[in-house]
């Protein structure tokens, strides 16, 4: 029930059609109890013989219209309550995914896809079923439950109605009982079902040990025991589903029993008429539903409670990069410098870098090279903003990046991930993704310099065949010359090329450069790379290691050293030889 | 058609199925029995007053009996039609298994492991929904309806005919609804899936979204489909509103309307009998819930069917290999191995376009060890999986003993023919039972020895359990040395007469490094060896080089011939030397 408290202010935002959903439904348990009535009207007819034809026709017809009418009715309480439901559905999806565009690409590395979609889809789904069926239930358990008992004991019998109900609390008891009883073997199936899936994900990923062994009859005998052990829980849980339908029949059965038995008795005394049973019996029929549905309830209620704390938990995460006050949304641009920075991962106590300083000027290229987990990337994620320095400061064109606003600095860079992500959509639309209103021969122009046009020419759609599932398969290669495309169609002040050319060949990787090149002429471009030769170029070369830089200048000063640069780029030279088969 | 093929899954479960369908049918029976007595009670002794002590207590007893009786066989009939379900899907689970273990790798290569996955576990448990949620239900329901009919019909034929017509209009309804529902069910479906995906979608892909600072396009798109998906809500309900429970609770007002009235007319013209009346009245209120019931199982039964399809699908898929018959089967003696113009493509149908492998020949003799070097993409690992027989040859031969490889059985081959996979793959369990497998000829002892044989026992033993120290999923608890000696281990256990290595490119630690080298160059002696290296100083040793590039052999000799020759091997030696400075 907190769990209504807790959504008070939707109900409240929705009131309209809570309230005249509630109002219709209330109003429908009172008609309901007029058919059992007109029934009783015509059994004693019947029995007394003093029915006439008028009489016939005019309960027949009353009884139609309440039929049509509560037909009418319930299309209206559902459309609003269900409809309501729908509503709130869609405001805390909607919510929940505007709060997912503000949150940091840390929260998206510390989350796993699955469980956010999960908390999207089937919680909300869930909050969703306390708000309609939930509501339903209570309302109209409430309602009918009570309006049925008032009607059997103050217009029928009170007596009979006591008597009638004694068996009810021990199928409320027993219900409950057994719902307990299932939920335990239910985990248990649960788990032997879960046991079942682990077995299988091993099995298909160790295929090939399981086939070098001949392992295969042995893999199938412990399948065999596992699905027996799903079918041993899954019989447990049967056993005591299967208990509920008869159970539930036969306490009704002894109910109808009592109705009838006692019922007769006043019936031989002349305190009751033959209607009037027939009449008991017919709501006695009305109050099994509530009964039941309200046991289902705490069940409703206790699911969308889980559900609501989970989404609400997720909608109080803070946006990590807060921007200070009095920032600026001028777009930055201008000499890139890192001044003193030092940053060291939250929560951890190993700096990834100690004072480094750097300057790029407009229109140069900088190189960032070192082994993995030098801190290539991170470099780049702290001119963006995904962290803020630990200490030191970043500057572009004289202004602290903490000092523009963050949609200013984005703005300013154009970012080629180094896991290349495309959308579903056509190849165009992913090159024009943050220009939507690019003209085709932007886009080409930029496809071009990536140097995937020709390839995308060779589609059958051209550039408006599709990515992904329904479409082709890129190559990785492919992929990341496209997203080099999408970033340069921003004409961004500073372009950063993550190891985005390593599925590259040497050939086009060269391309790529001197396109780069000639377009940028006037802007920056920062590249880090594992292959040493897409960095040959760049103006200036750093080499970090240890969270420092431990080499710096241009390929011709560094290959005069003795350092990492000079040994790794002699290394890569021989093994590209061999790649290309020694010729 | 699907349905069919799944039914015939019920076959051997026929006994079963008929005990469970003759409880259903005595539980019905007595079910609908009750009504009756109340309306010989109402007849013969509450209107007409008369008490016979004896018949009441008779009638009280039977109608608290049946009760009894119904729900017992309620239960039973519940408990058994679940029990079949619950045996036929796994049986269909078995096969599907088994089907899928007898596949050859290119259909692991072509779909993905979690669809697989969801092939064998998800899939059949949907349609284990179908068996036990939908089928059972139908039936059940069906057999219900039938009896009330009956029962009606035994109380009074005339009426009974009459409600009759309510059958057409049930019919009529679940027509309409089925109908009308596939379409909207569609729609409600397809915005679904539009939804999760775009959900996925953005997710996955956010840190673009907000380096390009898409944010507000893609909550505009976003708010798009998610009132896509409510309008279609929307109708769904209005068609639930319309067509499920309202709609008949309606019919069941007409058919109260149609019943008051034949017996307020008969009563007109004549007295009739009130319990028969009470009991029309009864079956009628139970008349519908069984309707209301199937209709919404109906629903369900599509899903469930597509699920179906699924799994039929890859149990017809035929790229299984054919097991040679064991009997028969030529033994492998002394170990030789010859390629004969091997050329392979994984993809079949590419012309050998795509070829991998071209024109590969080379001979191992009994005892020598052969040594595959080239970059990534030479083929070198090809090699290892055909002789393996993980792929078919299809073109060239390749010969053990002077025997194609095709004409000894599974049993044979894998026996002796050991593999050390490039990634040490553990199972869930602990050390002695990852090296011994399922071999029923292995024993403790032999664990122990070819732990010993491989340098592994000196780390199993300083484990808290030693060799029945539980290993977690892909063993994580240890380095990969470690998990690379127990394979070894496990391949040296069975004491094969050819070995092929793939040796392992991961860096593997310090430590074990040492443990390993050793280890590789015992288990070499005495066997014939297949050894992809990627390390050059690991097979100096070998009888034979072959170095591989494109799929092709460029060059070929012992280690000293190929320094000499100045070629690629030179110069990978030469790199990998500067390397090691």
């Amino acid at each position: 029930m907190l769990l209504f408290k807790d959504l008070m202010w939707f109900f409240k935002l929705e009131k309209k059609s809570y309230g005249l959903g509630i109002l219709v439904l209330v109003f429908v348990a009172l008609i309901n109890l007029f058919p059992p009535y007109a029934v009783r009207v015509i059994v004693d007819g019947v029995d007394k013989g003093n029915l006439t034809q008028g009489i016939l026709l005019q309960w027949s017809l009353l009884l139609l219209a309440a039929g049509f009418l509560v037909y009418g009715l319930r299309y209206v309480w559902r459309l609003m309550i269900f409809g309501a439901s729908s509503r709130l559905e869609r405001l805390l999806r909607k919510q929940l995914f505007e709060h997912f565009t503000y949150l940091s690409p840390q929260f998206y590395q510390e989350h796993r896809t699955g469980d956010l979609m999960a908390h999207a889809t089937n919680d909300i789904q869930a909050i969703e079923m306390t708000a309609g069926l939930g509501v339903l239930t209570s309302v109209d358990s409430l309602t009918t439950g009570s309006l049925v008992i008032f009607s059997m004991a103050f217009f029928i019998s009170w007596k009979l109605t006591l008597i009638t109900l004694l068996p009810m609390p021990l199928m409320a008891w027993l219900t409950s009982y057994y719902g307990t009883m299932l939920h335990r073997r239910f985990h248990k199936a649960q788990s032997a079902f879960s046991d079942l899936n682990d077995k299988v994900l091993e099995n298909i990923s160790g295929v090939r040990v399981i086939k070098t062994f001949g392992e295969e009859e042995a893999e199938i005998e412990a399948f065999r025991t596992l699905s027996a052990d799903i079918v041993e829980k899954n019989i447990a849980v049967a056993k005591v589903d299967a208990l509920f339908e008869p159970t539930i029949q036969l306490i009704i059965g002894i109910s109808f029993f009592l109705a009838l038995a006692f019922g007769a008795l006043e019936v031989v005394n002349e305190r009751l008429t033959f209607g009037q049973l027939t009449q008991f019996t017919i709501y006695l029929g009305q109050f099994i539903w509530p009964m039941l549905a309200f046991g289902w309830l705490f069940n409703i209620l206790e699911r969308g409670r889980a559900s609501y704390d989970r989404v609400n938990t997720l909608l109080n995460i803070k946006h990590e990069i807060v921007e200070r006050e009095g920032v600026t949304d001028q777009v930055p641009s201008g000499k890139v410098v890192y001044q003193k920075a030092s940053f060291t991962y939250p929560g951890t106590h190993q700096p990834i870098f100690k004072e480094i300083d750097v300057v790029v000027y407009p229109g140069q290229t900088l190189g960032i090279v070192g082994k993995t987990g030098s801190g290539k990337t991170t470099f780049f994620r702290l001119l963006m903003r995904e962290f803020d320095l630990s200490e030191g400061d970043l500057r572009i064109g004289g202004l602290s990046i903490y000092e523009v606003t963050l949609g200013a600095l984005r703005a300013a860079i154009g970012y080629v991930p180094q896991d290349h992500f495309l959308f579903s959509t056509s190849i165009a639309e992913n090159i024009a993704f943050g220009k939507p209103e690019a003209t085709l021969a932007e886009i080409q122009a930029v496809a071009s310099i990536a140097a995937i046009h020709a390839d995308i020419l060779g589609f059958e759609e051209k550039y408006a065949t599709l990515v992904g599932d329904r479409g082709v398969t890129l190559s990785g290669g492919q992929k990341q010359r496209i997203s080099i495309a999408r970033a340069l169609l921003l004409e961004p002040e500073i372009l950063i090329l993550d190891d985005s050319l390593s599925a590259v060949d040497a050939k086009t990787e060269k391309a790529i450069l001197r396109g780069l090149k000639e377009k940028r002429s006037h802007k920056t471009t920062l590249i880090s790379s594992h292959r040493l030769s897409a960095i040959e170029h760049a103006d200036l070369i750093i080499v970090l290691q240890n969270g420092r830089i431990t080499e710096r200048g241009t390929h011709a000063e560094l290959m005069a050293g003795k350092g990492w640069y000079a040994s790794t780029y002699r290394s890569q030279q021989l093994e590209s030889l061999i790649e290309e088969g020694g010729v | 058609m699907v349905i069919w093929r799944l039914l015939r899954y019920l076959k051997p479960h026929s006994q079963a199925l008929s005990t469970a369908s003759v409880i259903l049918l005595l539980a019905t029976l007595a079910d609908v029995l009750g009504p009756i007595l109340v309306r010989i009670f109402f007849d013969h002794h509450l209107v007409p007053r008369s008490f016979d002590r004896q018949a009441l207590i008779l009638l009280g007893g039977g109608y608290l009996g049946l009760l009894i009786i119904s729900a017992g066989l309620q239960y039973r009939q519940l408990v058994d039609f679940n029990q079949i379900a619950l045996k036929v899907i796994q049986q269909l689970r078995i096969d599907i298994f088994d089907h899928v273990q007898h596949l050859g790798l290119e259909v692991f290569d072509k779909i993905p492991t979690g669809a697989l996955v969801s092939r064998i576990t998800n899939d059949t448990e949907a349609i284990k929904e179908l068996f036990v949620g939908v089928l059972a239900a139908l039936v059940q329901n069906f057999v219900l309806l039938i009896g009330i009919f009956i029962a009606m019909f035994s109380l009074d034929v005339r009426l009974a005919t009459f409600c009759l017509v309510l059958l057409p209009a049930v019919f009529c309804l679940i027509y309409a609804y089925r109908k009308i529902s596939t379409k909207i069910y569609r729609t409600l479906r397809k915005e679904l899936s539009h939804l999760n995906s775009k959900l996925n979608e953005s997710i996955q892909g956010m840190t673009i979204v907000q380096a390009m600072r898409q944010e507000k396009r893609f909550r505009e798109e976003f708010s798009a489909i998610n009132n896509a998906y409510y309008r279609a809500s929307i109708a769904n309900i209005r068609l639930e509103s319309l067509f499920v429970r309202p709609a008949v609770d309606l019919l069941y007002t007409f058919a109260l309307v149609l019943v008051l009235n034949f017996f307020g007319f008969q009563s007109l013209h004549g007295s009739i009998q009130i319990g028969v009346l009470y009991a029309f009245i009864n079956y009628l209120d139970r008349f519908f819930e069984p309707v209301n019931t199937m209709m919404q199982r109906l629903s369900q039964f599509q899903q469930s069917l597509v699920a179906a399809e699924r799994v039929f699908e890859l149990l017809d898929d035929t790229h299984a290999i054919k097991a040679v018959n064991a009997l028969g089967s030529p033994s492998i003696l002394n170990g030789q191995i010859e390629f004969k113009d091997v050329s392979f493509s994984y993809d079949a149908s590419s012309d050998g376009r795509s070829d991998v492998l071209k024109d590969i020949c080379f001979t191992a003799y009994p005892g020598q060890t052969v040594a595959l070097v080239g970059h990534t993409g030479s083929g070198k690992s090809t090699v290892a999986n055909l002789l393996m027989r993980f792929y078919p040859v299809t073109r060239g031969e390749i010969l053990i003993d002077g025997v194609a490889l095709s004409k000894f059985s599974d049993e044979e081959l894998r026996s002796k023919v050991g593999l050390v996979a490039q990634d040490p793959f553990l199972f869930v369990g602990d050390i002695a039972k990852n090296i011994a497998l399922s071999r029923l000829t292995v024993r403790a002892k032999d664990v122990r020895e070819a732990a010993a044989f491989v340098q592994a026992d000196e780390f199993i033993r300083k484990l808290p359990h030693g060799f029945e120290e539980p290993i977690g999923e892909r063993g994580a608890t240890l380095s990969s040395g470690q998990r690379q000696l127990i394979c070894f281990a496990r391949t040296m256990v069975g004491n094969p007469k050819i070995l092929v290595l793939d040796e392992a490119t991961a860096s593997v630690d310090t430590e074990t490094e040492e443990a390993i080298q050793t280890a590789l160059g015992k288990m070499r002696q005495g066997r014939t060896t297949i050894a992809i290296a990627h390390r050059l100083s690991t097979i100096q040793d070998a009888d034979l080089i072959l170095v591989l590039h494109n799929g092709k052999i460029v060059e070929r000799g012992t280690h000293g011939e190929l320094l000499l020759a100045e070629g690629l091997y030179h110069k990978m030696f030469m790199m990998q030397q500067g390397a090691m400075e």
